[in-house]
C-alpha cells in the first residue's frame, strides 16, 4: 500500500465517521430553536470539527427536509438577503432523541473497550 | 471591471459550476439552492469588513468546491425521487446510485437489469409473434430445450402457438411492473431500516 492510498484510506473512515455524526450534531442544534445554514454552521465550528467543507451542512438539511425531519421558511432578513431559516418537525423531534439515545449509549459500551488503548497511548 | 464587479463575477461564476453540478434536478430546486447558497456567501462576505479578492477565495474555499456540493444533493434526491417514482428509469438511476455504494444496491441493480431484460424480452416476443407468426413462438426441439424467440432450429416445435401474445404481452408487462415495485419496495425498506445510530 503507497503512502497516499493508506493517507486516503485514513482519511475515508475519519470523514465516515464525522459524516454519521454530523446529522445528529445538526438535529441537537435545531433542538432549541429555528437557525438557517449560515447559524448551524458557525455553531458546530465552534461546539465541533465535524465539519469540513461548509457547503456540505447544505445538502444534509436539503436531505432532513426530503425526509420530513425539518421543515424551513424563507424569511428577510437586515443582511439584505432573505435567509432560510429550518426548525424540527415532530418526526425530527422523536429521530433526534432516538439518534441521541443510541449515541449516548454506543459511547457508553465503546468507551470501556478504547479506554485501555488510550490509556497505553499515554507517556 | 472594477473590484466589486470582479468579485460579483466570481460570485455569478462559482454559482453557475454549482448549477452545473446539480445535473438534473427540478428547476425550482435549483433555484433554491442558489438562492442559500449565494445568501451564504455574501453573508460571510459582509462580516469582517471590507471584501477583497483573497478574502472571497478563502470564503468559497471553505464552502468546498462545486463539483464536490452538487453530487451531494443528486444522490439524495435520485433516490428520493426512485422512492416514489413508477418510471423504470429513475428508479434504475436511484438503484444505480445505490449500487455504487452498498453491494446490496449493486445486486439489486444487476437484478433489476435482469428483470427488465426478461420482461422486455417476453413482451416483445408476444409483440412480435402478431406480426410475424410462423417466426416466433415458444420453440421445442431435439436441439431446442426451450426457447422463446425467432425460429432457428428447423426440427423444434412452437408449444404455445397463438398463446404466445397473451402470454407475451401481460407475462412481460407483469415482470416489468413487477420489477419496478420490487426494486421501489426495497428502497422504501432499506430507507425505513435506517438505523438511528449517528
Amino acid at each position: 500500500m503507497t503512502q497516499n492510498s493508506r493517507q486516503a484510506a485514513s482519511d475515508n473512515w475519519e470523514t465516515q465517521l464525522r459524516k454519521g455524526w454530523l446529522e445528529l450534531a445538526i438535529l441537537a442544534n435545531l433542538w432549541e430553536e429555528k437557525l438557517y445554514g449560515l447559524d448551524i454552521i458557525r455553531r458546530l465550528q465552534t461546539q465541533s470539527d465535524l465539519l469540513l467543507a461548509e457547503g456540505t451542512i447544505y445538502p444534509i438539511l436539503s436531505r432532513l427536509k426530503r425526509d420530513g425531519l425539518v421543515d424551513s421558511n424563507w424569511v428577510e432578513s437586515q443582511s439584505g438577503h432573505p435567509r432560510k431559516y429550518y426548525w424540527l418537525t415532530v418526526a425530527g423531534r422523536r429521530r433526534a432523541v432516538a439518534m441521541a439515545r443510541y449515541a449516548s449509549e454506543f459511547l457508553s459500551r465503546i468507551d470501556p473497550l478504547i479506554a485501555p488503548m488510550l490509556q497505553k497511548e499515554k507517556p | 471591471m472594477n473590484q466589486p464587479e470582479r468579485l460579483q463575477a466570481k460570485i455569478d461564476a462559482y454559482l453557475g459550476q454549482l448549477r452545473v453540478s446539480l445535473g438534473e434536478l427540478p428547476p425550482d430546486e435549483v433555484n433554491e439552492i442558489l438562492q442559500e447558497i449565494r445568501g451564504h456567501i455574501l453573508e460571510r462576505s459582509q462580516a469582517n469588513g471590507e471584501l477583497t479578492d483573497e478574502k472571497l477565495v478563502s470564503i468559497l474555499n471553505a464552502l468546498g468546491s462545486p463539483d464536490q456540493i452538487g453530487p451531494l444533493y443528486q444522490g439524495d434526491a435520485i433516490l428520493a425521487r426512485a422512492r416514489s417514482s413508477f418510471s423504470p428509469r429513475v428508479v434504475m438511476r436511484g438503484i444505480h446510485r445505490w449500487g455504487t455504494t452498498s453491494i446490496l444496491g449493486f445486486v439489486l441493480f444487476v437484478l433489476g437489469v435482469v428483470g427488465y431484460a426478461l420482461g422486455g424480452s417476453l413482451f416483445l416476443a408476444g409483440l412480435f409473434k402478431l406480426v410475424s407468426p410462423s417466426q416466433i413462438g415458444a420453440w421445442v426441439g431435439p436441439h431446442t430445450v426451450f426457447d422463446i424467440g425467432a425460429h432457428t432450429d428447423p426440427a423444434a416445435r412452437d408449444v404455445l402457438g397463438w398463446w404466445l401474445v397473451p402470454i407475451g404481452l401481460f407475462g412481460g408487462a407483469g415482470i416489468f411492473v413487477a420489477t419496478t415495485r420490487a426494486l421501489r419496495w426495497t428502497l422504501r425498506f432499506a430507507k425505513s431500516q435506517r438505523p438511528t445510530r449517528p
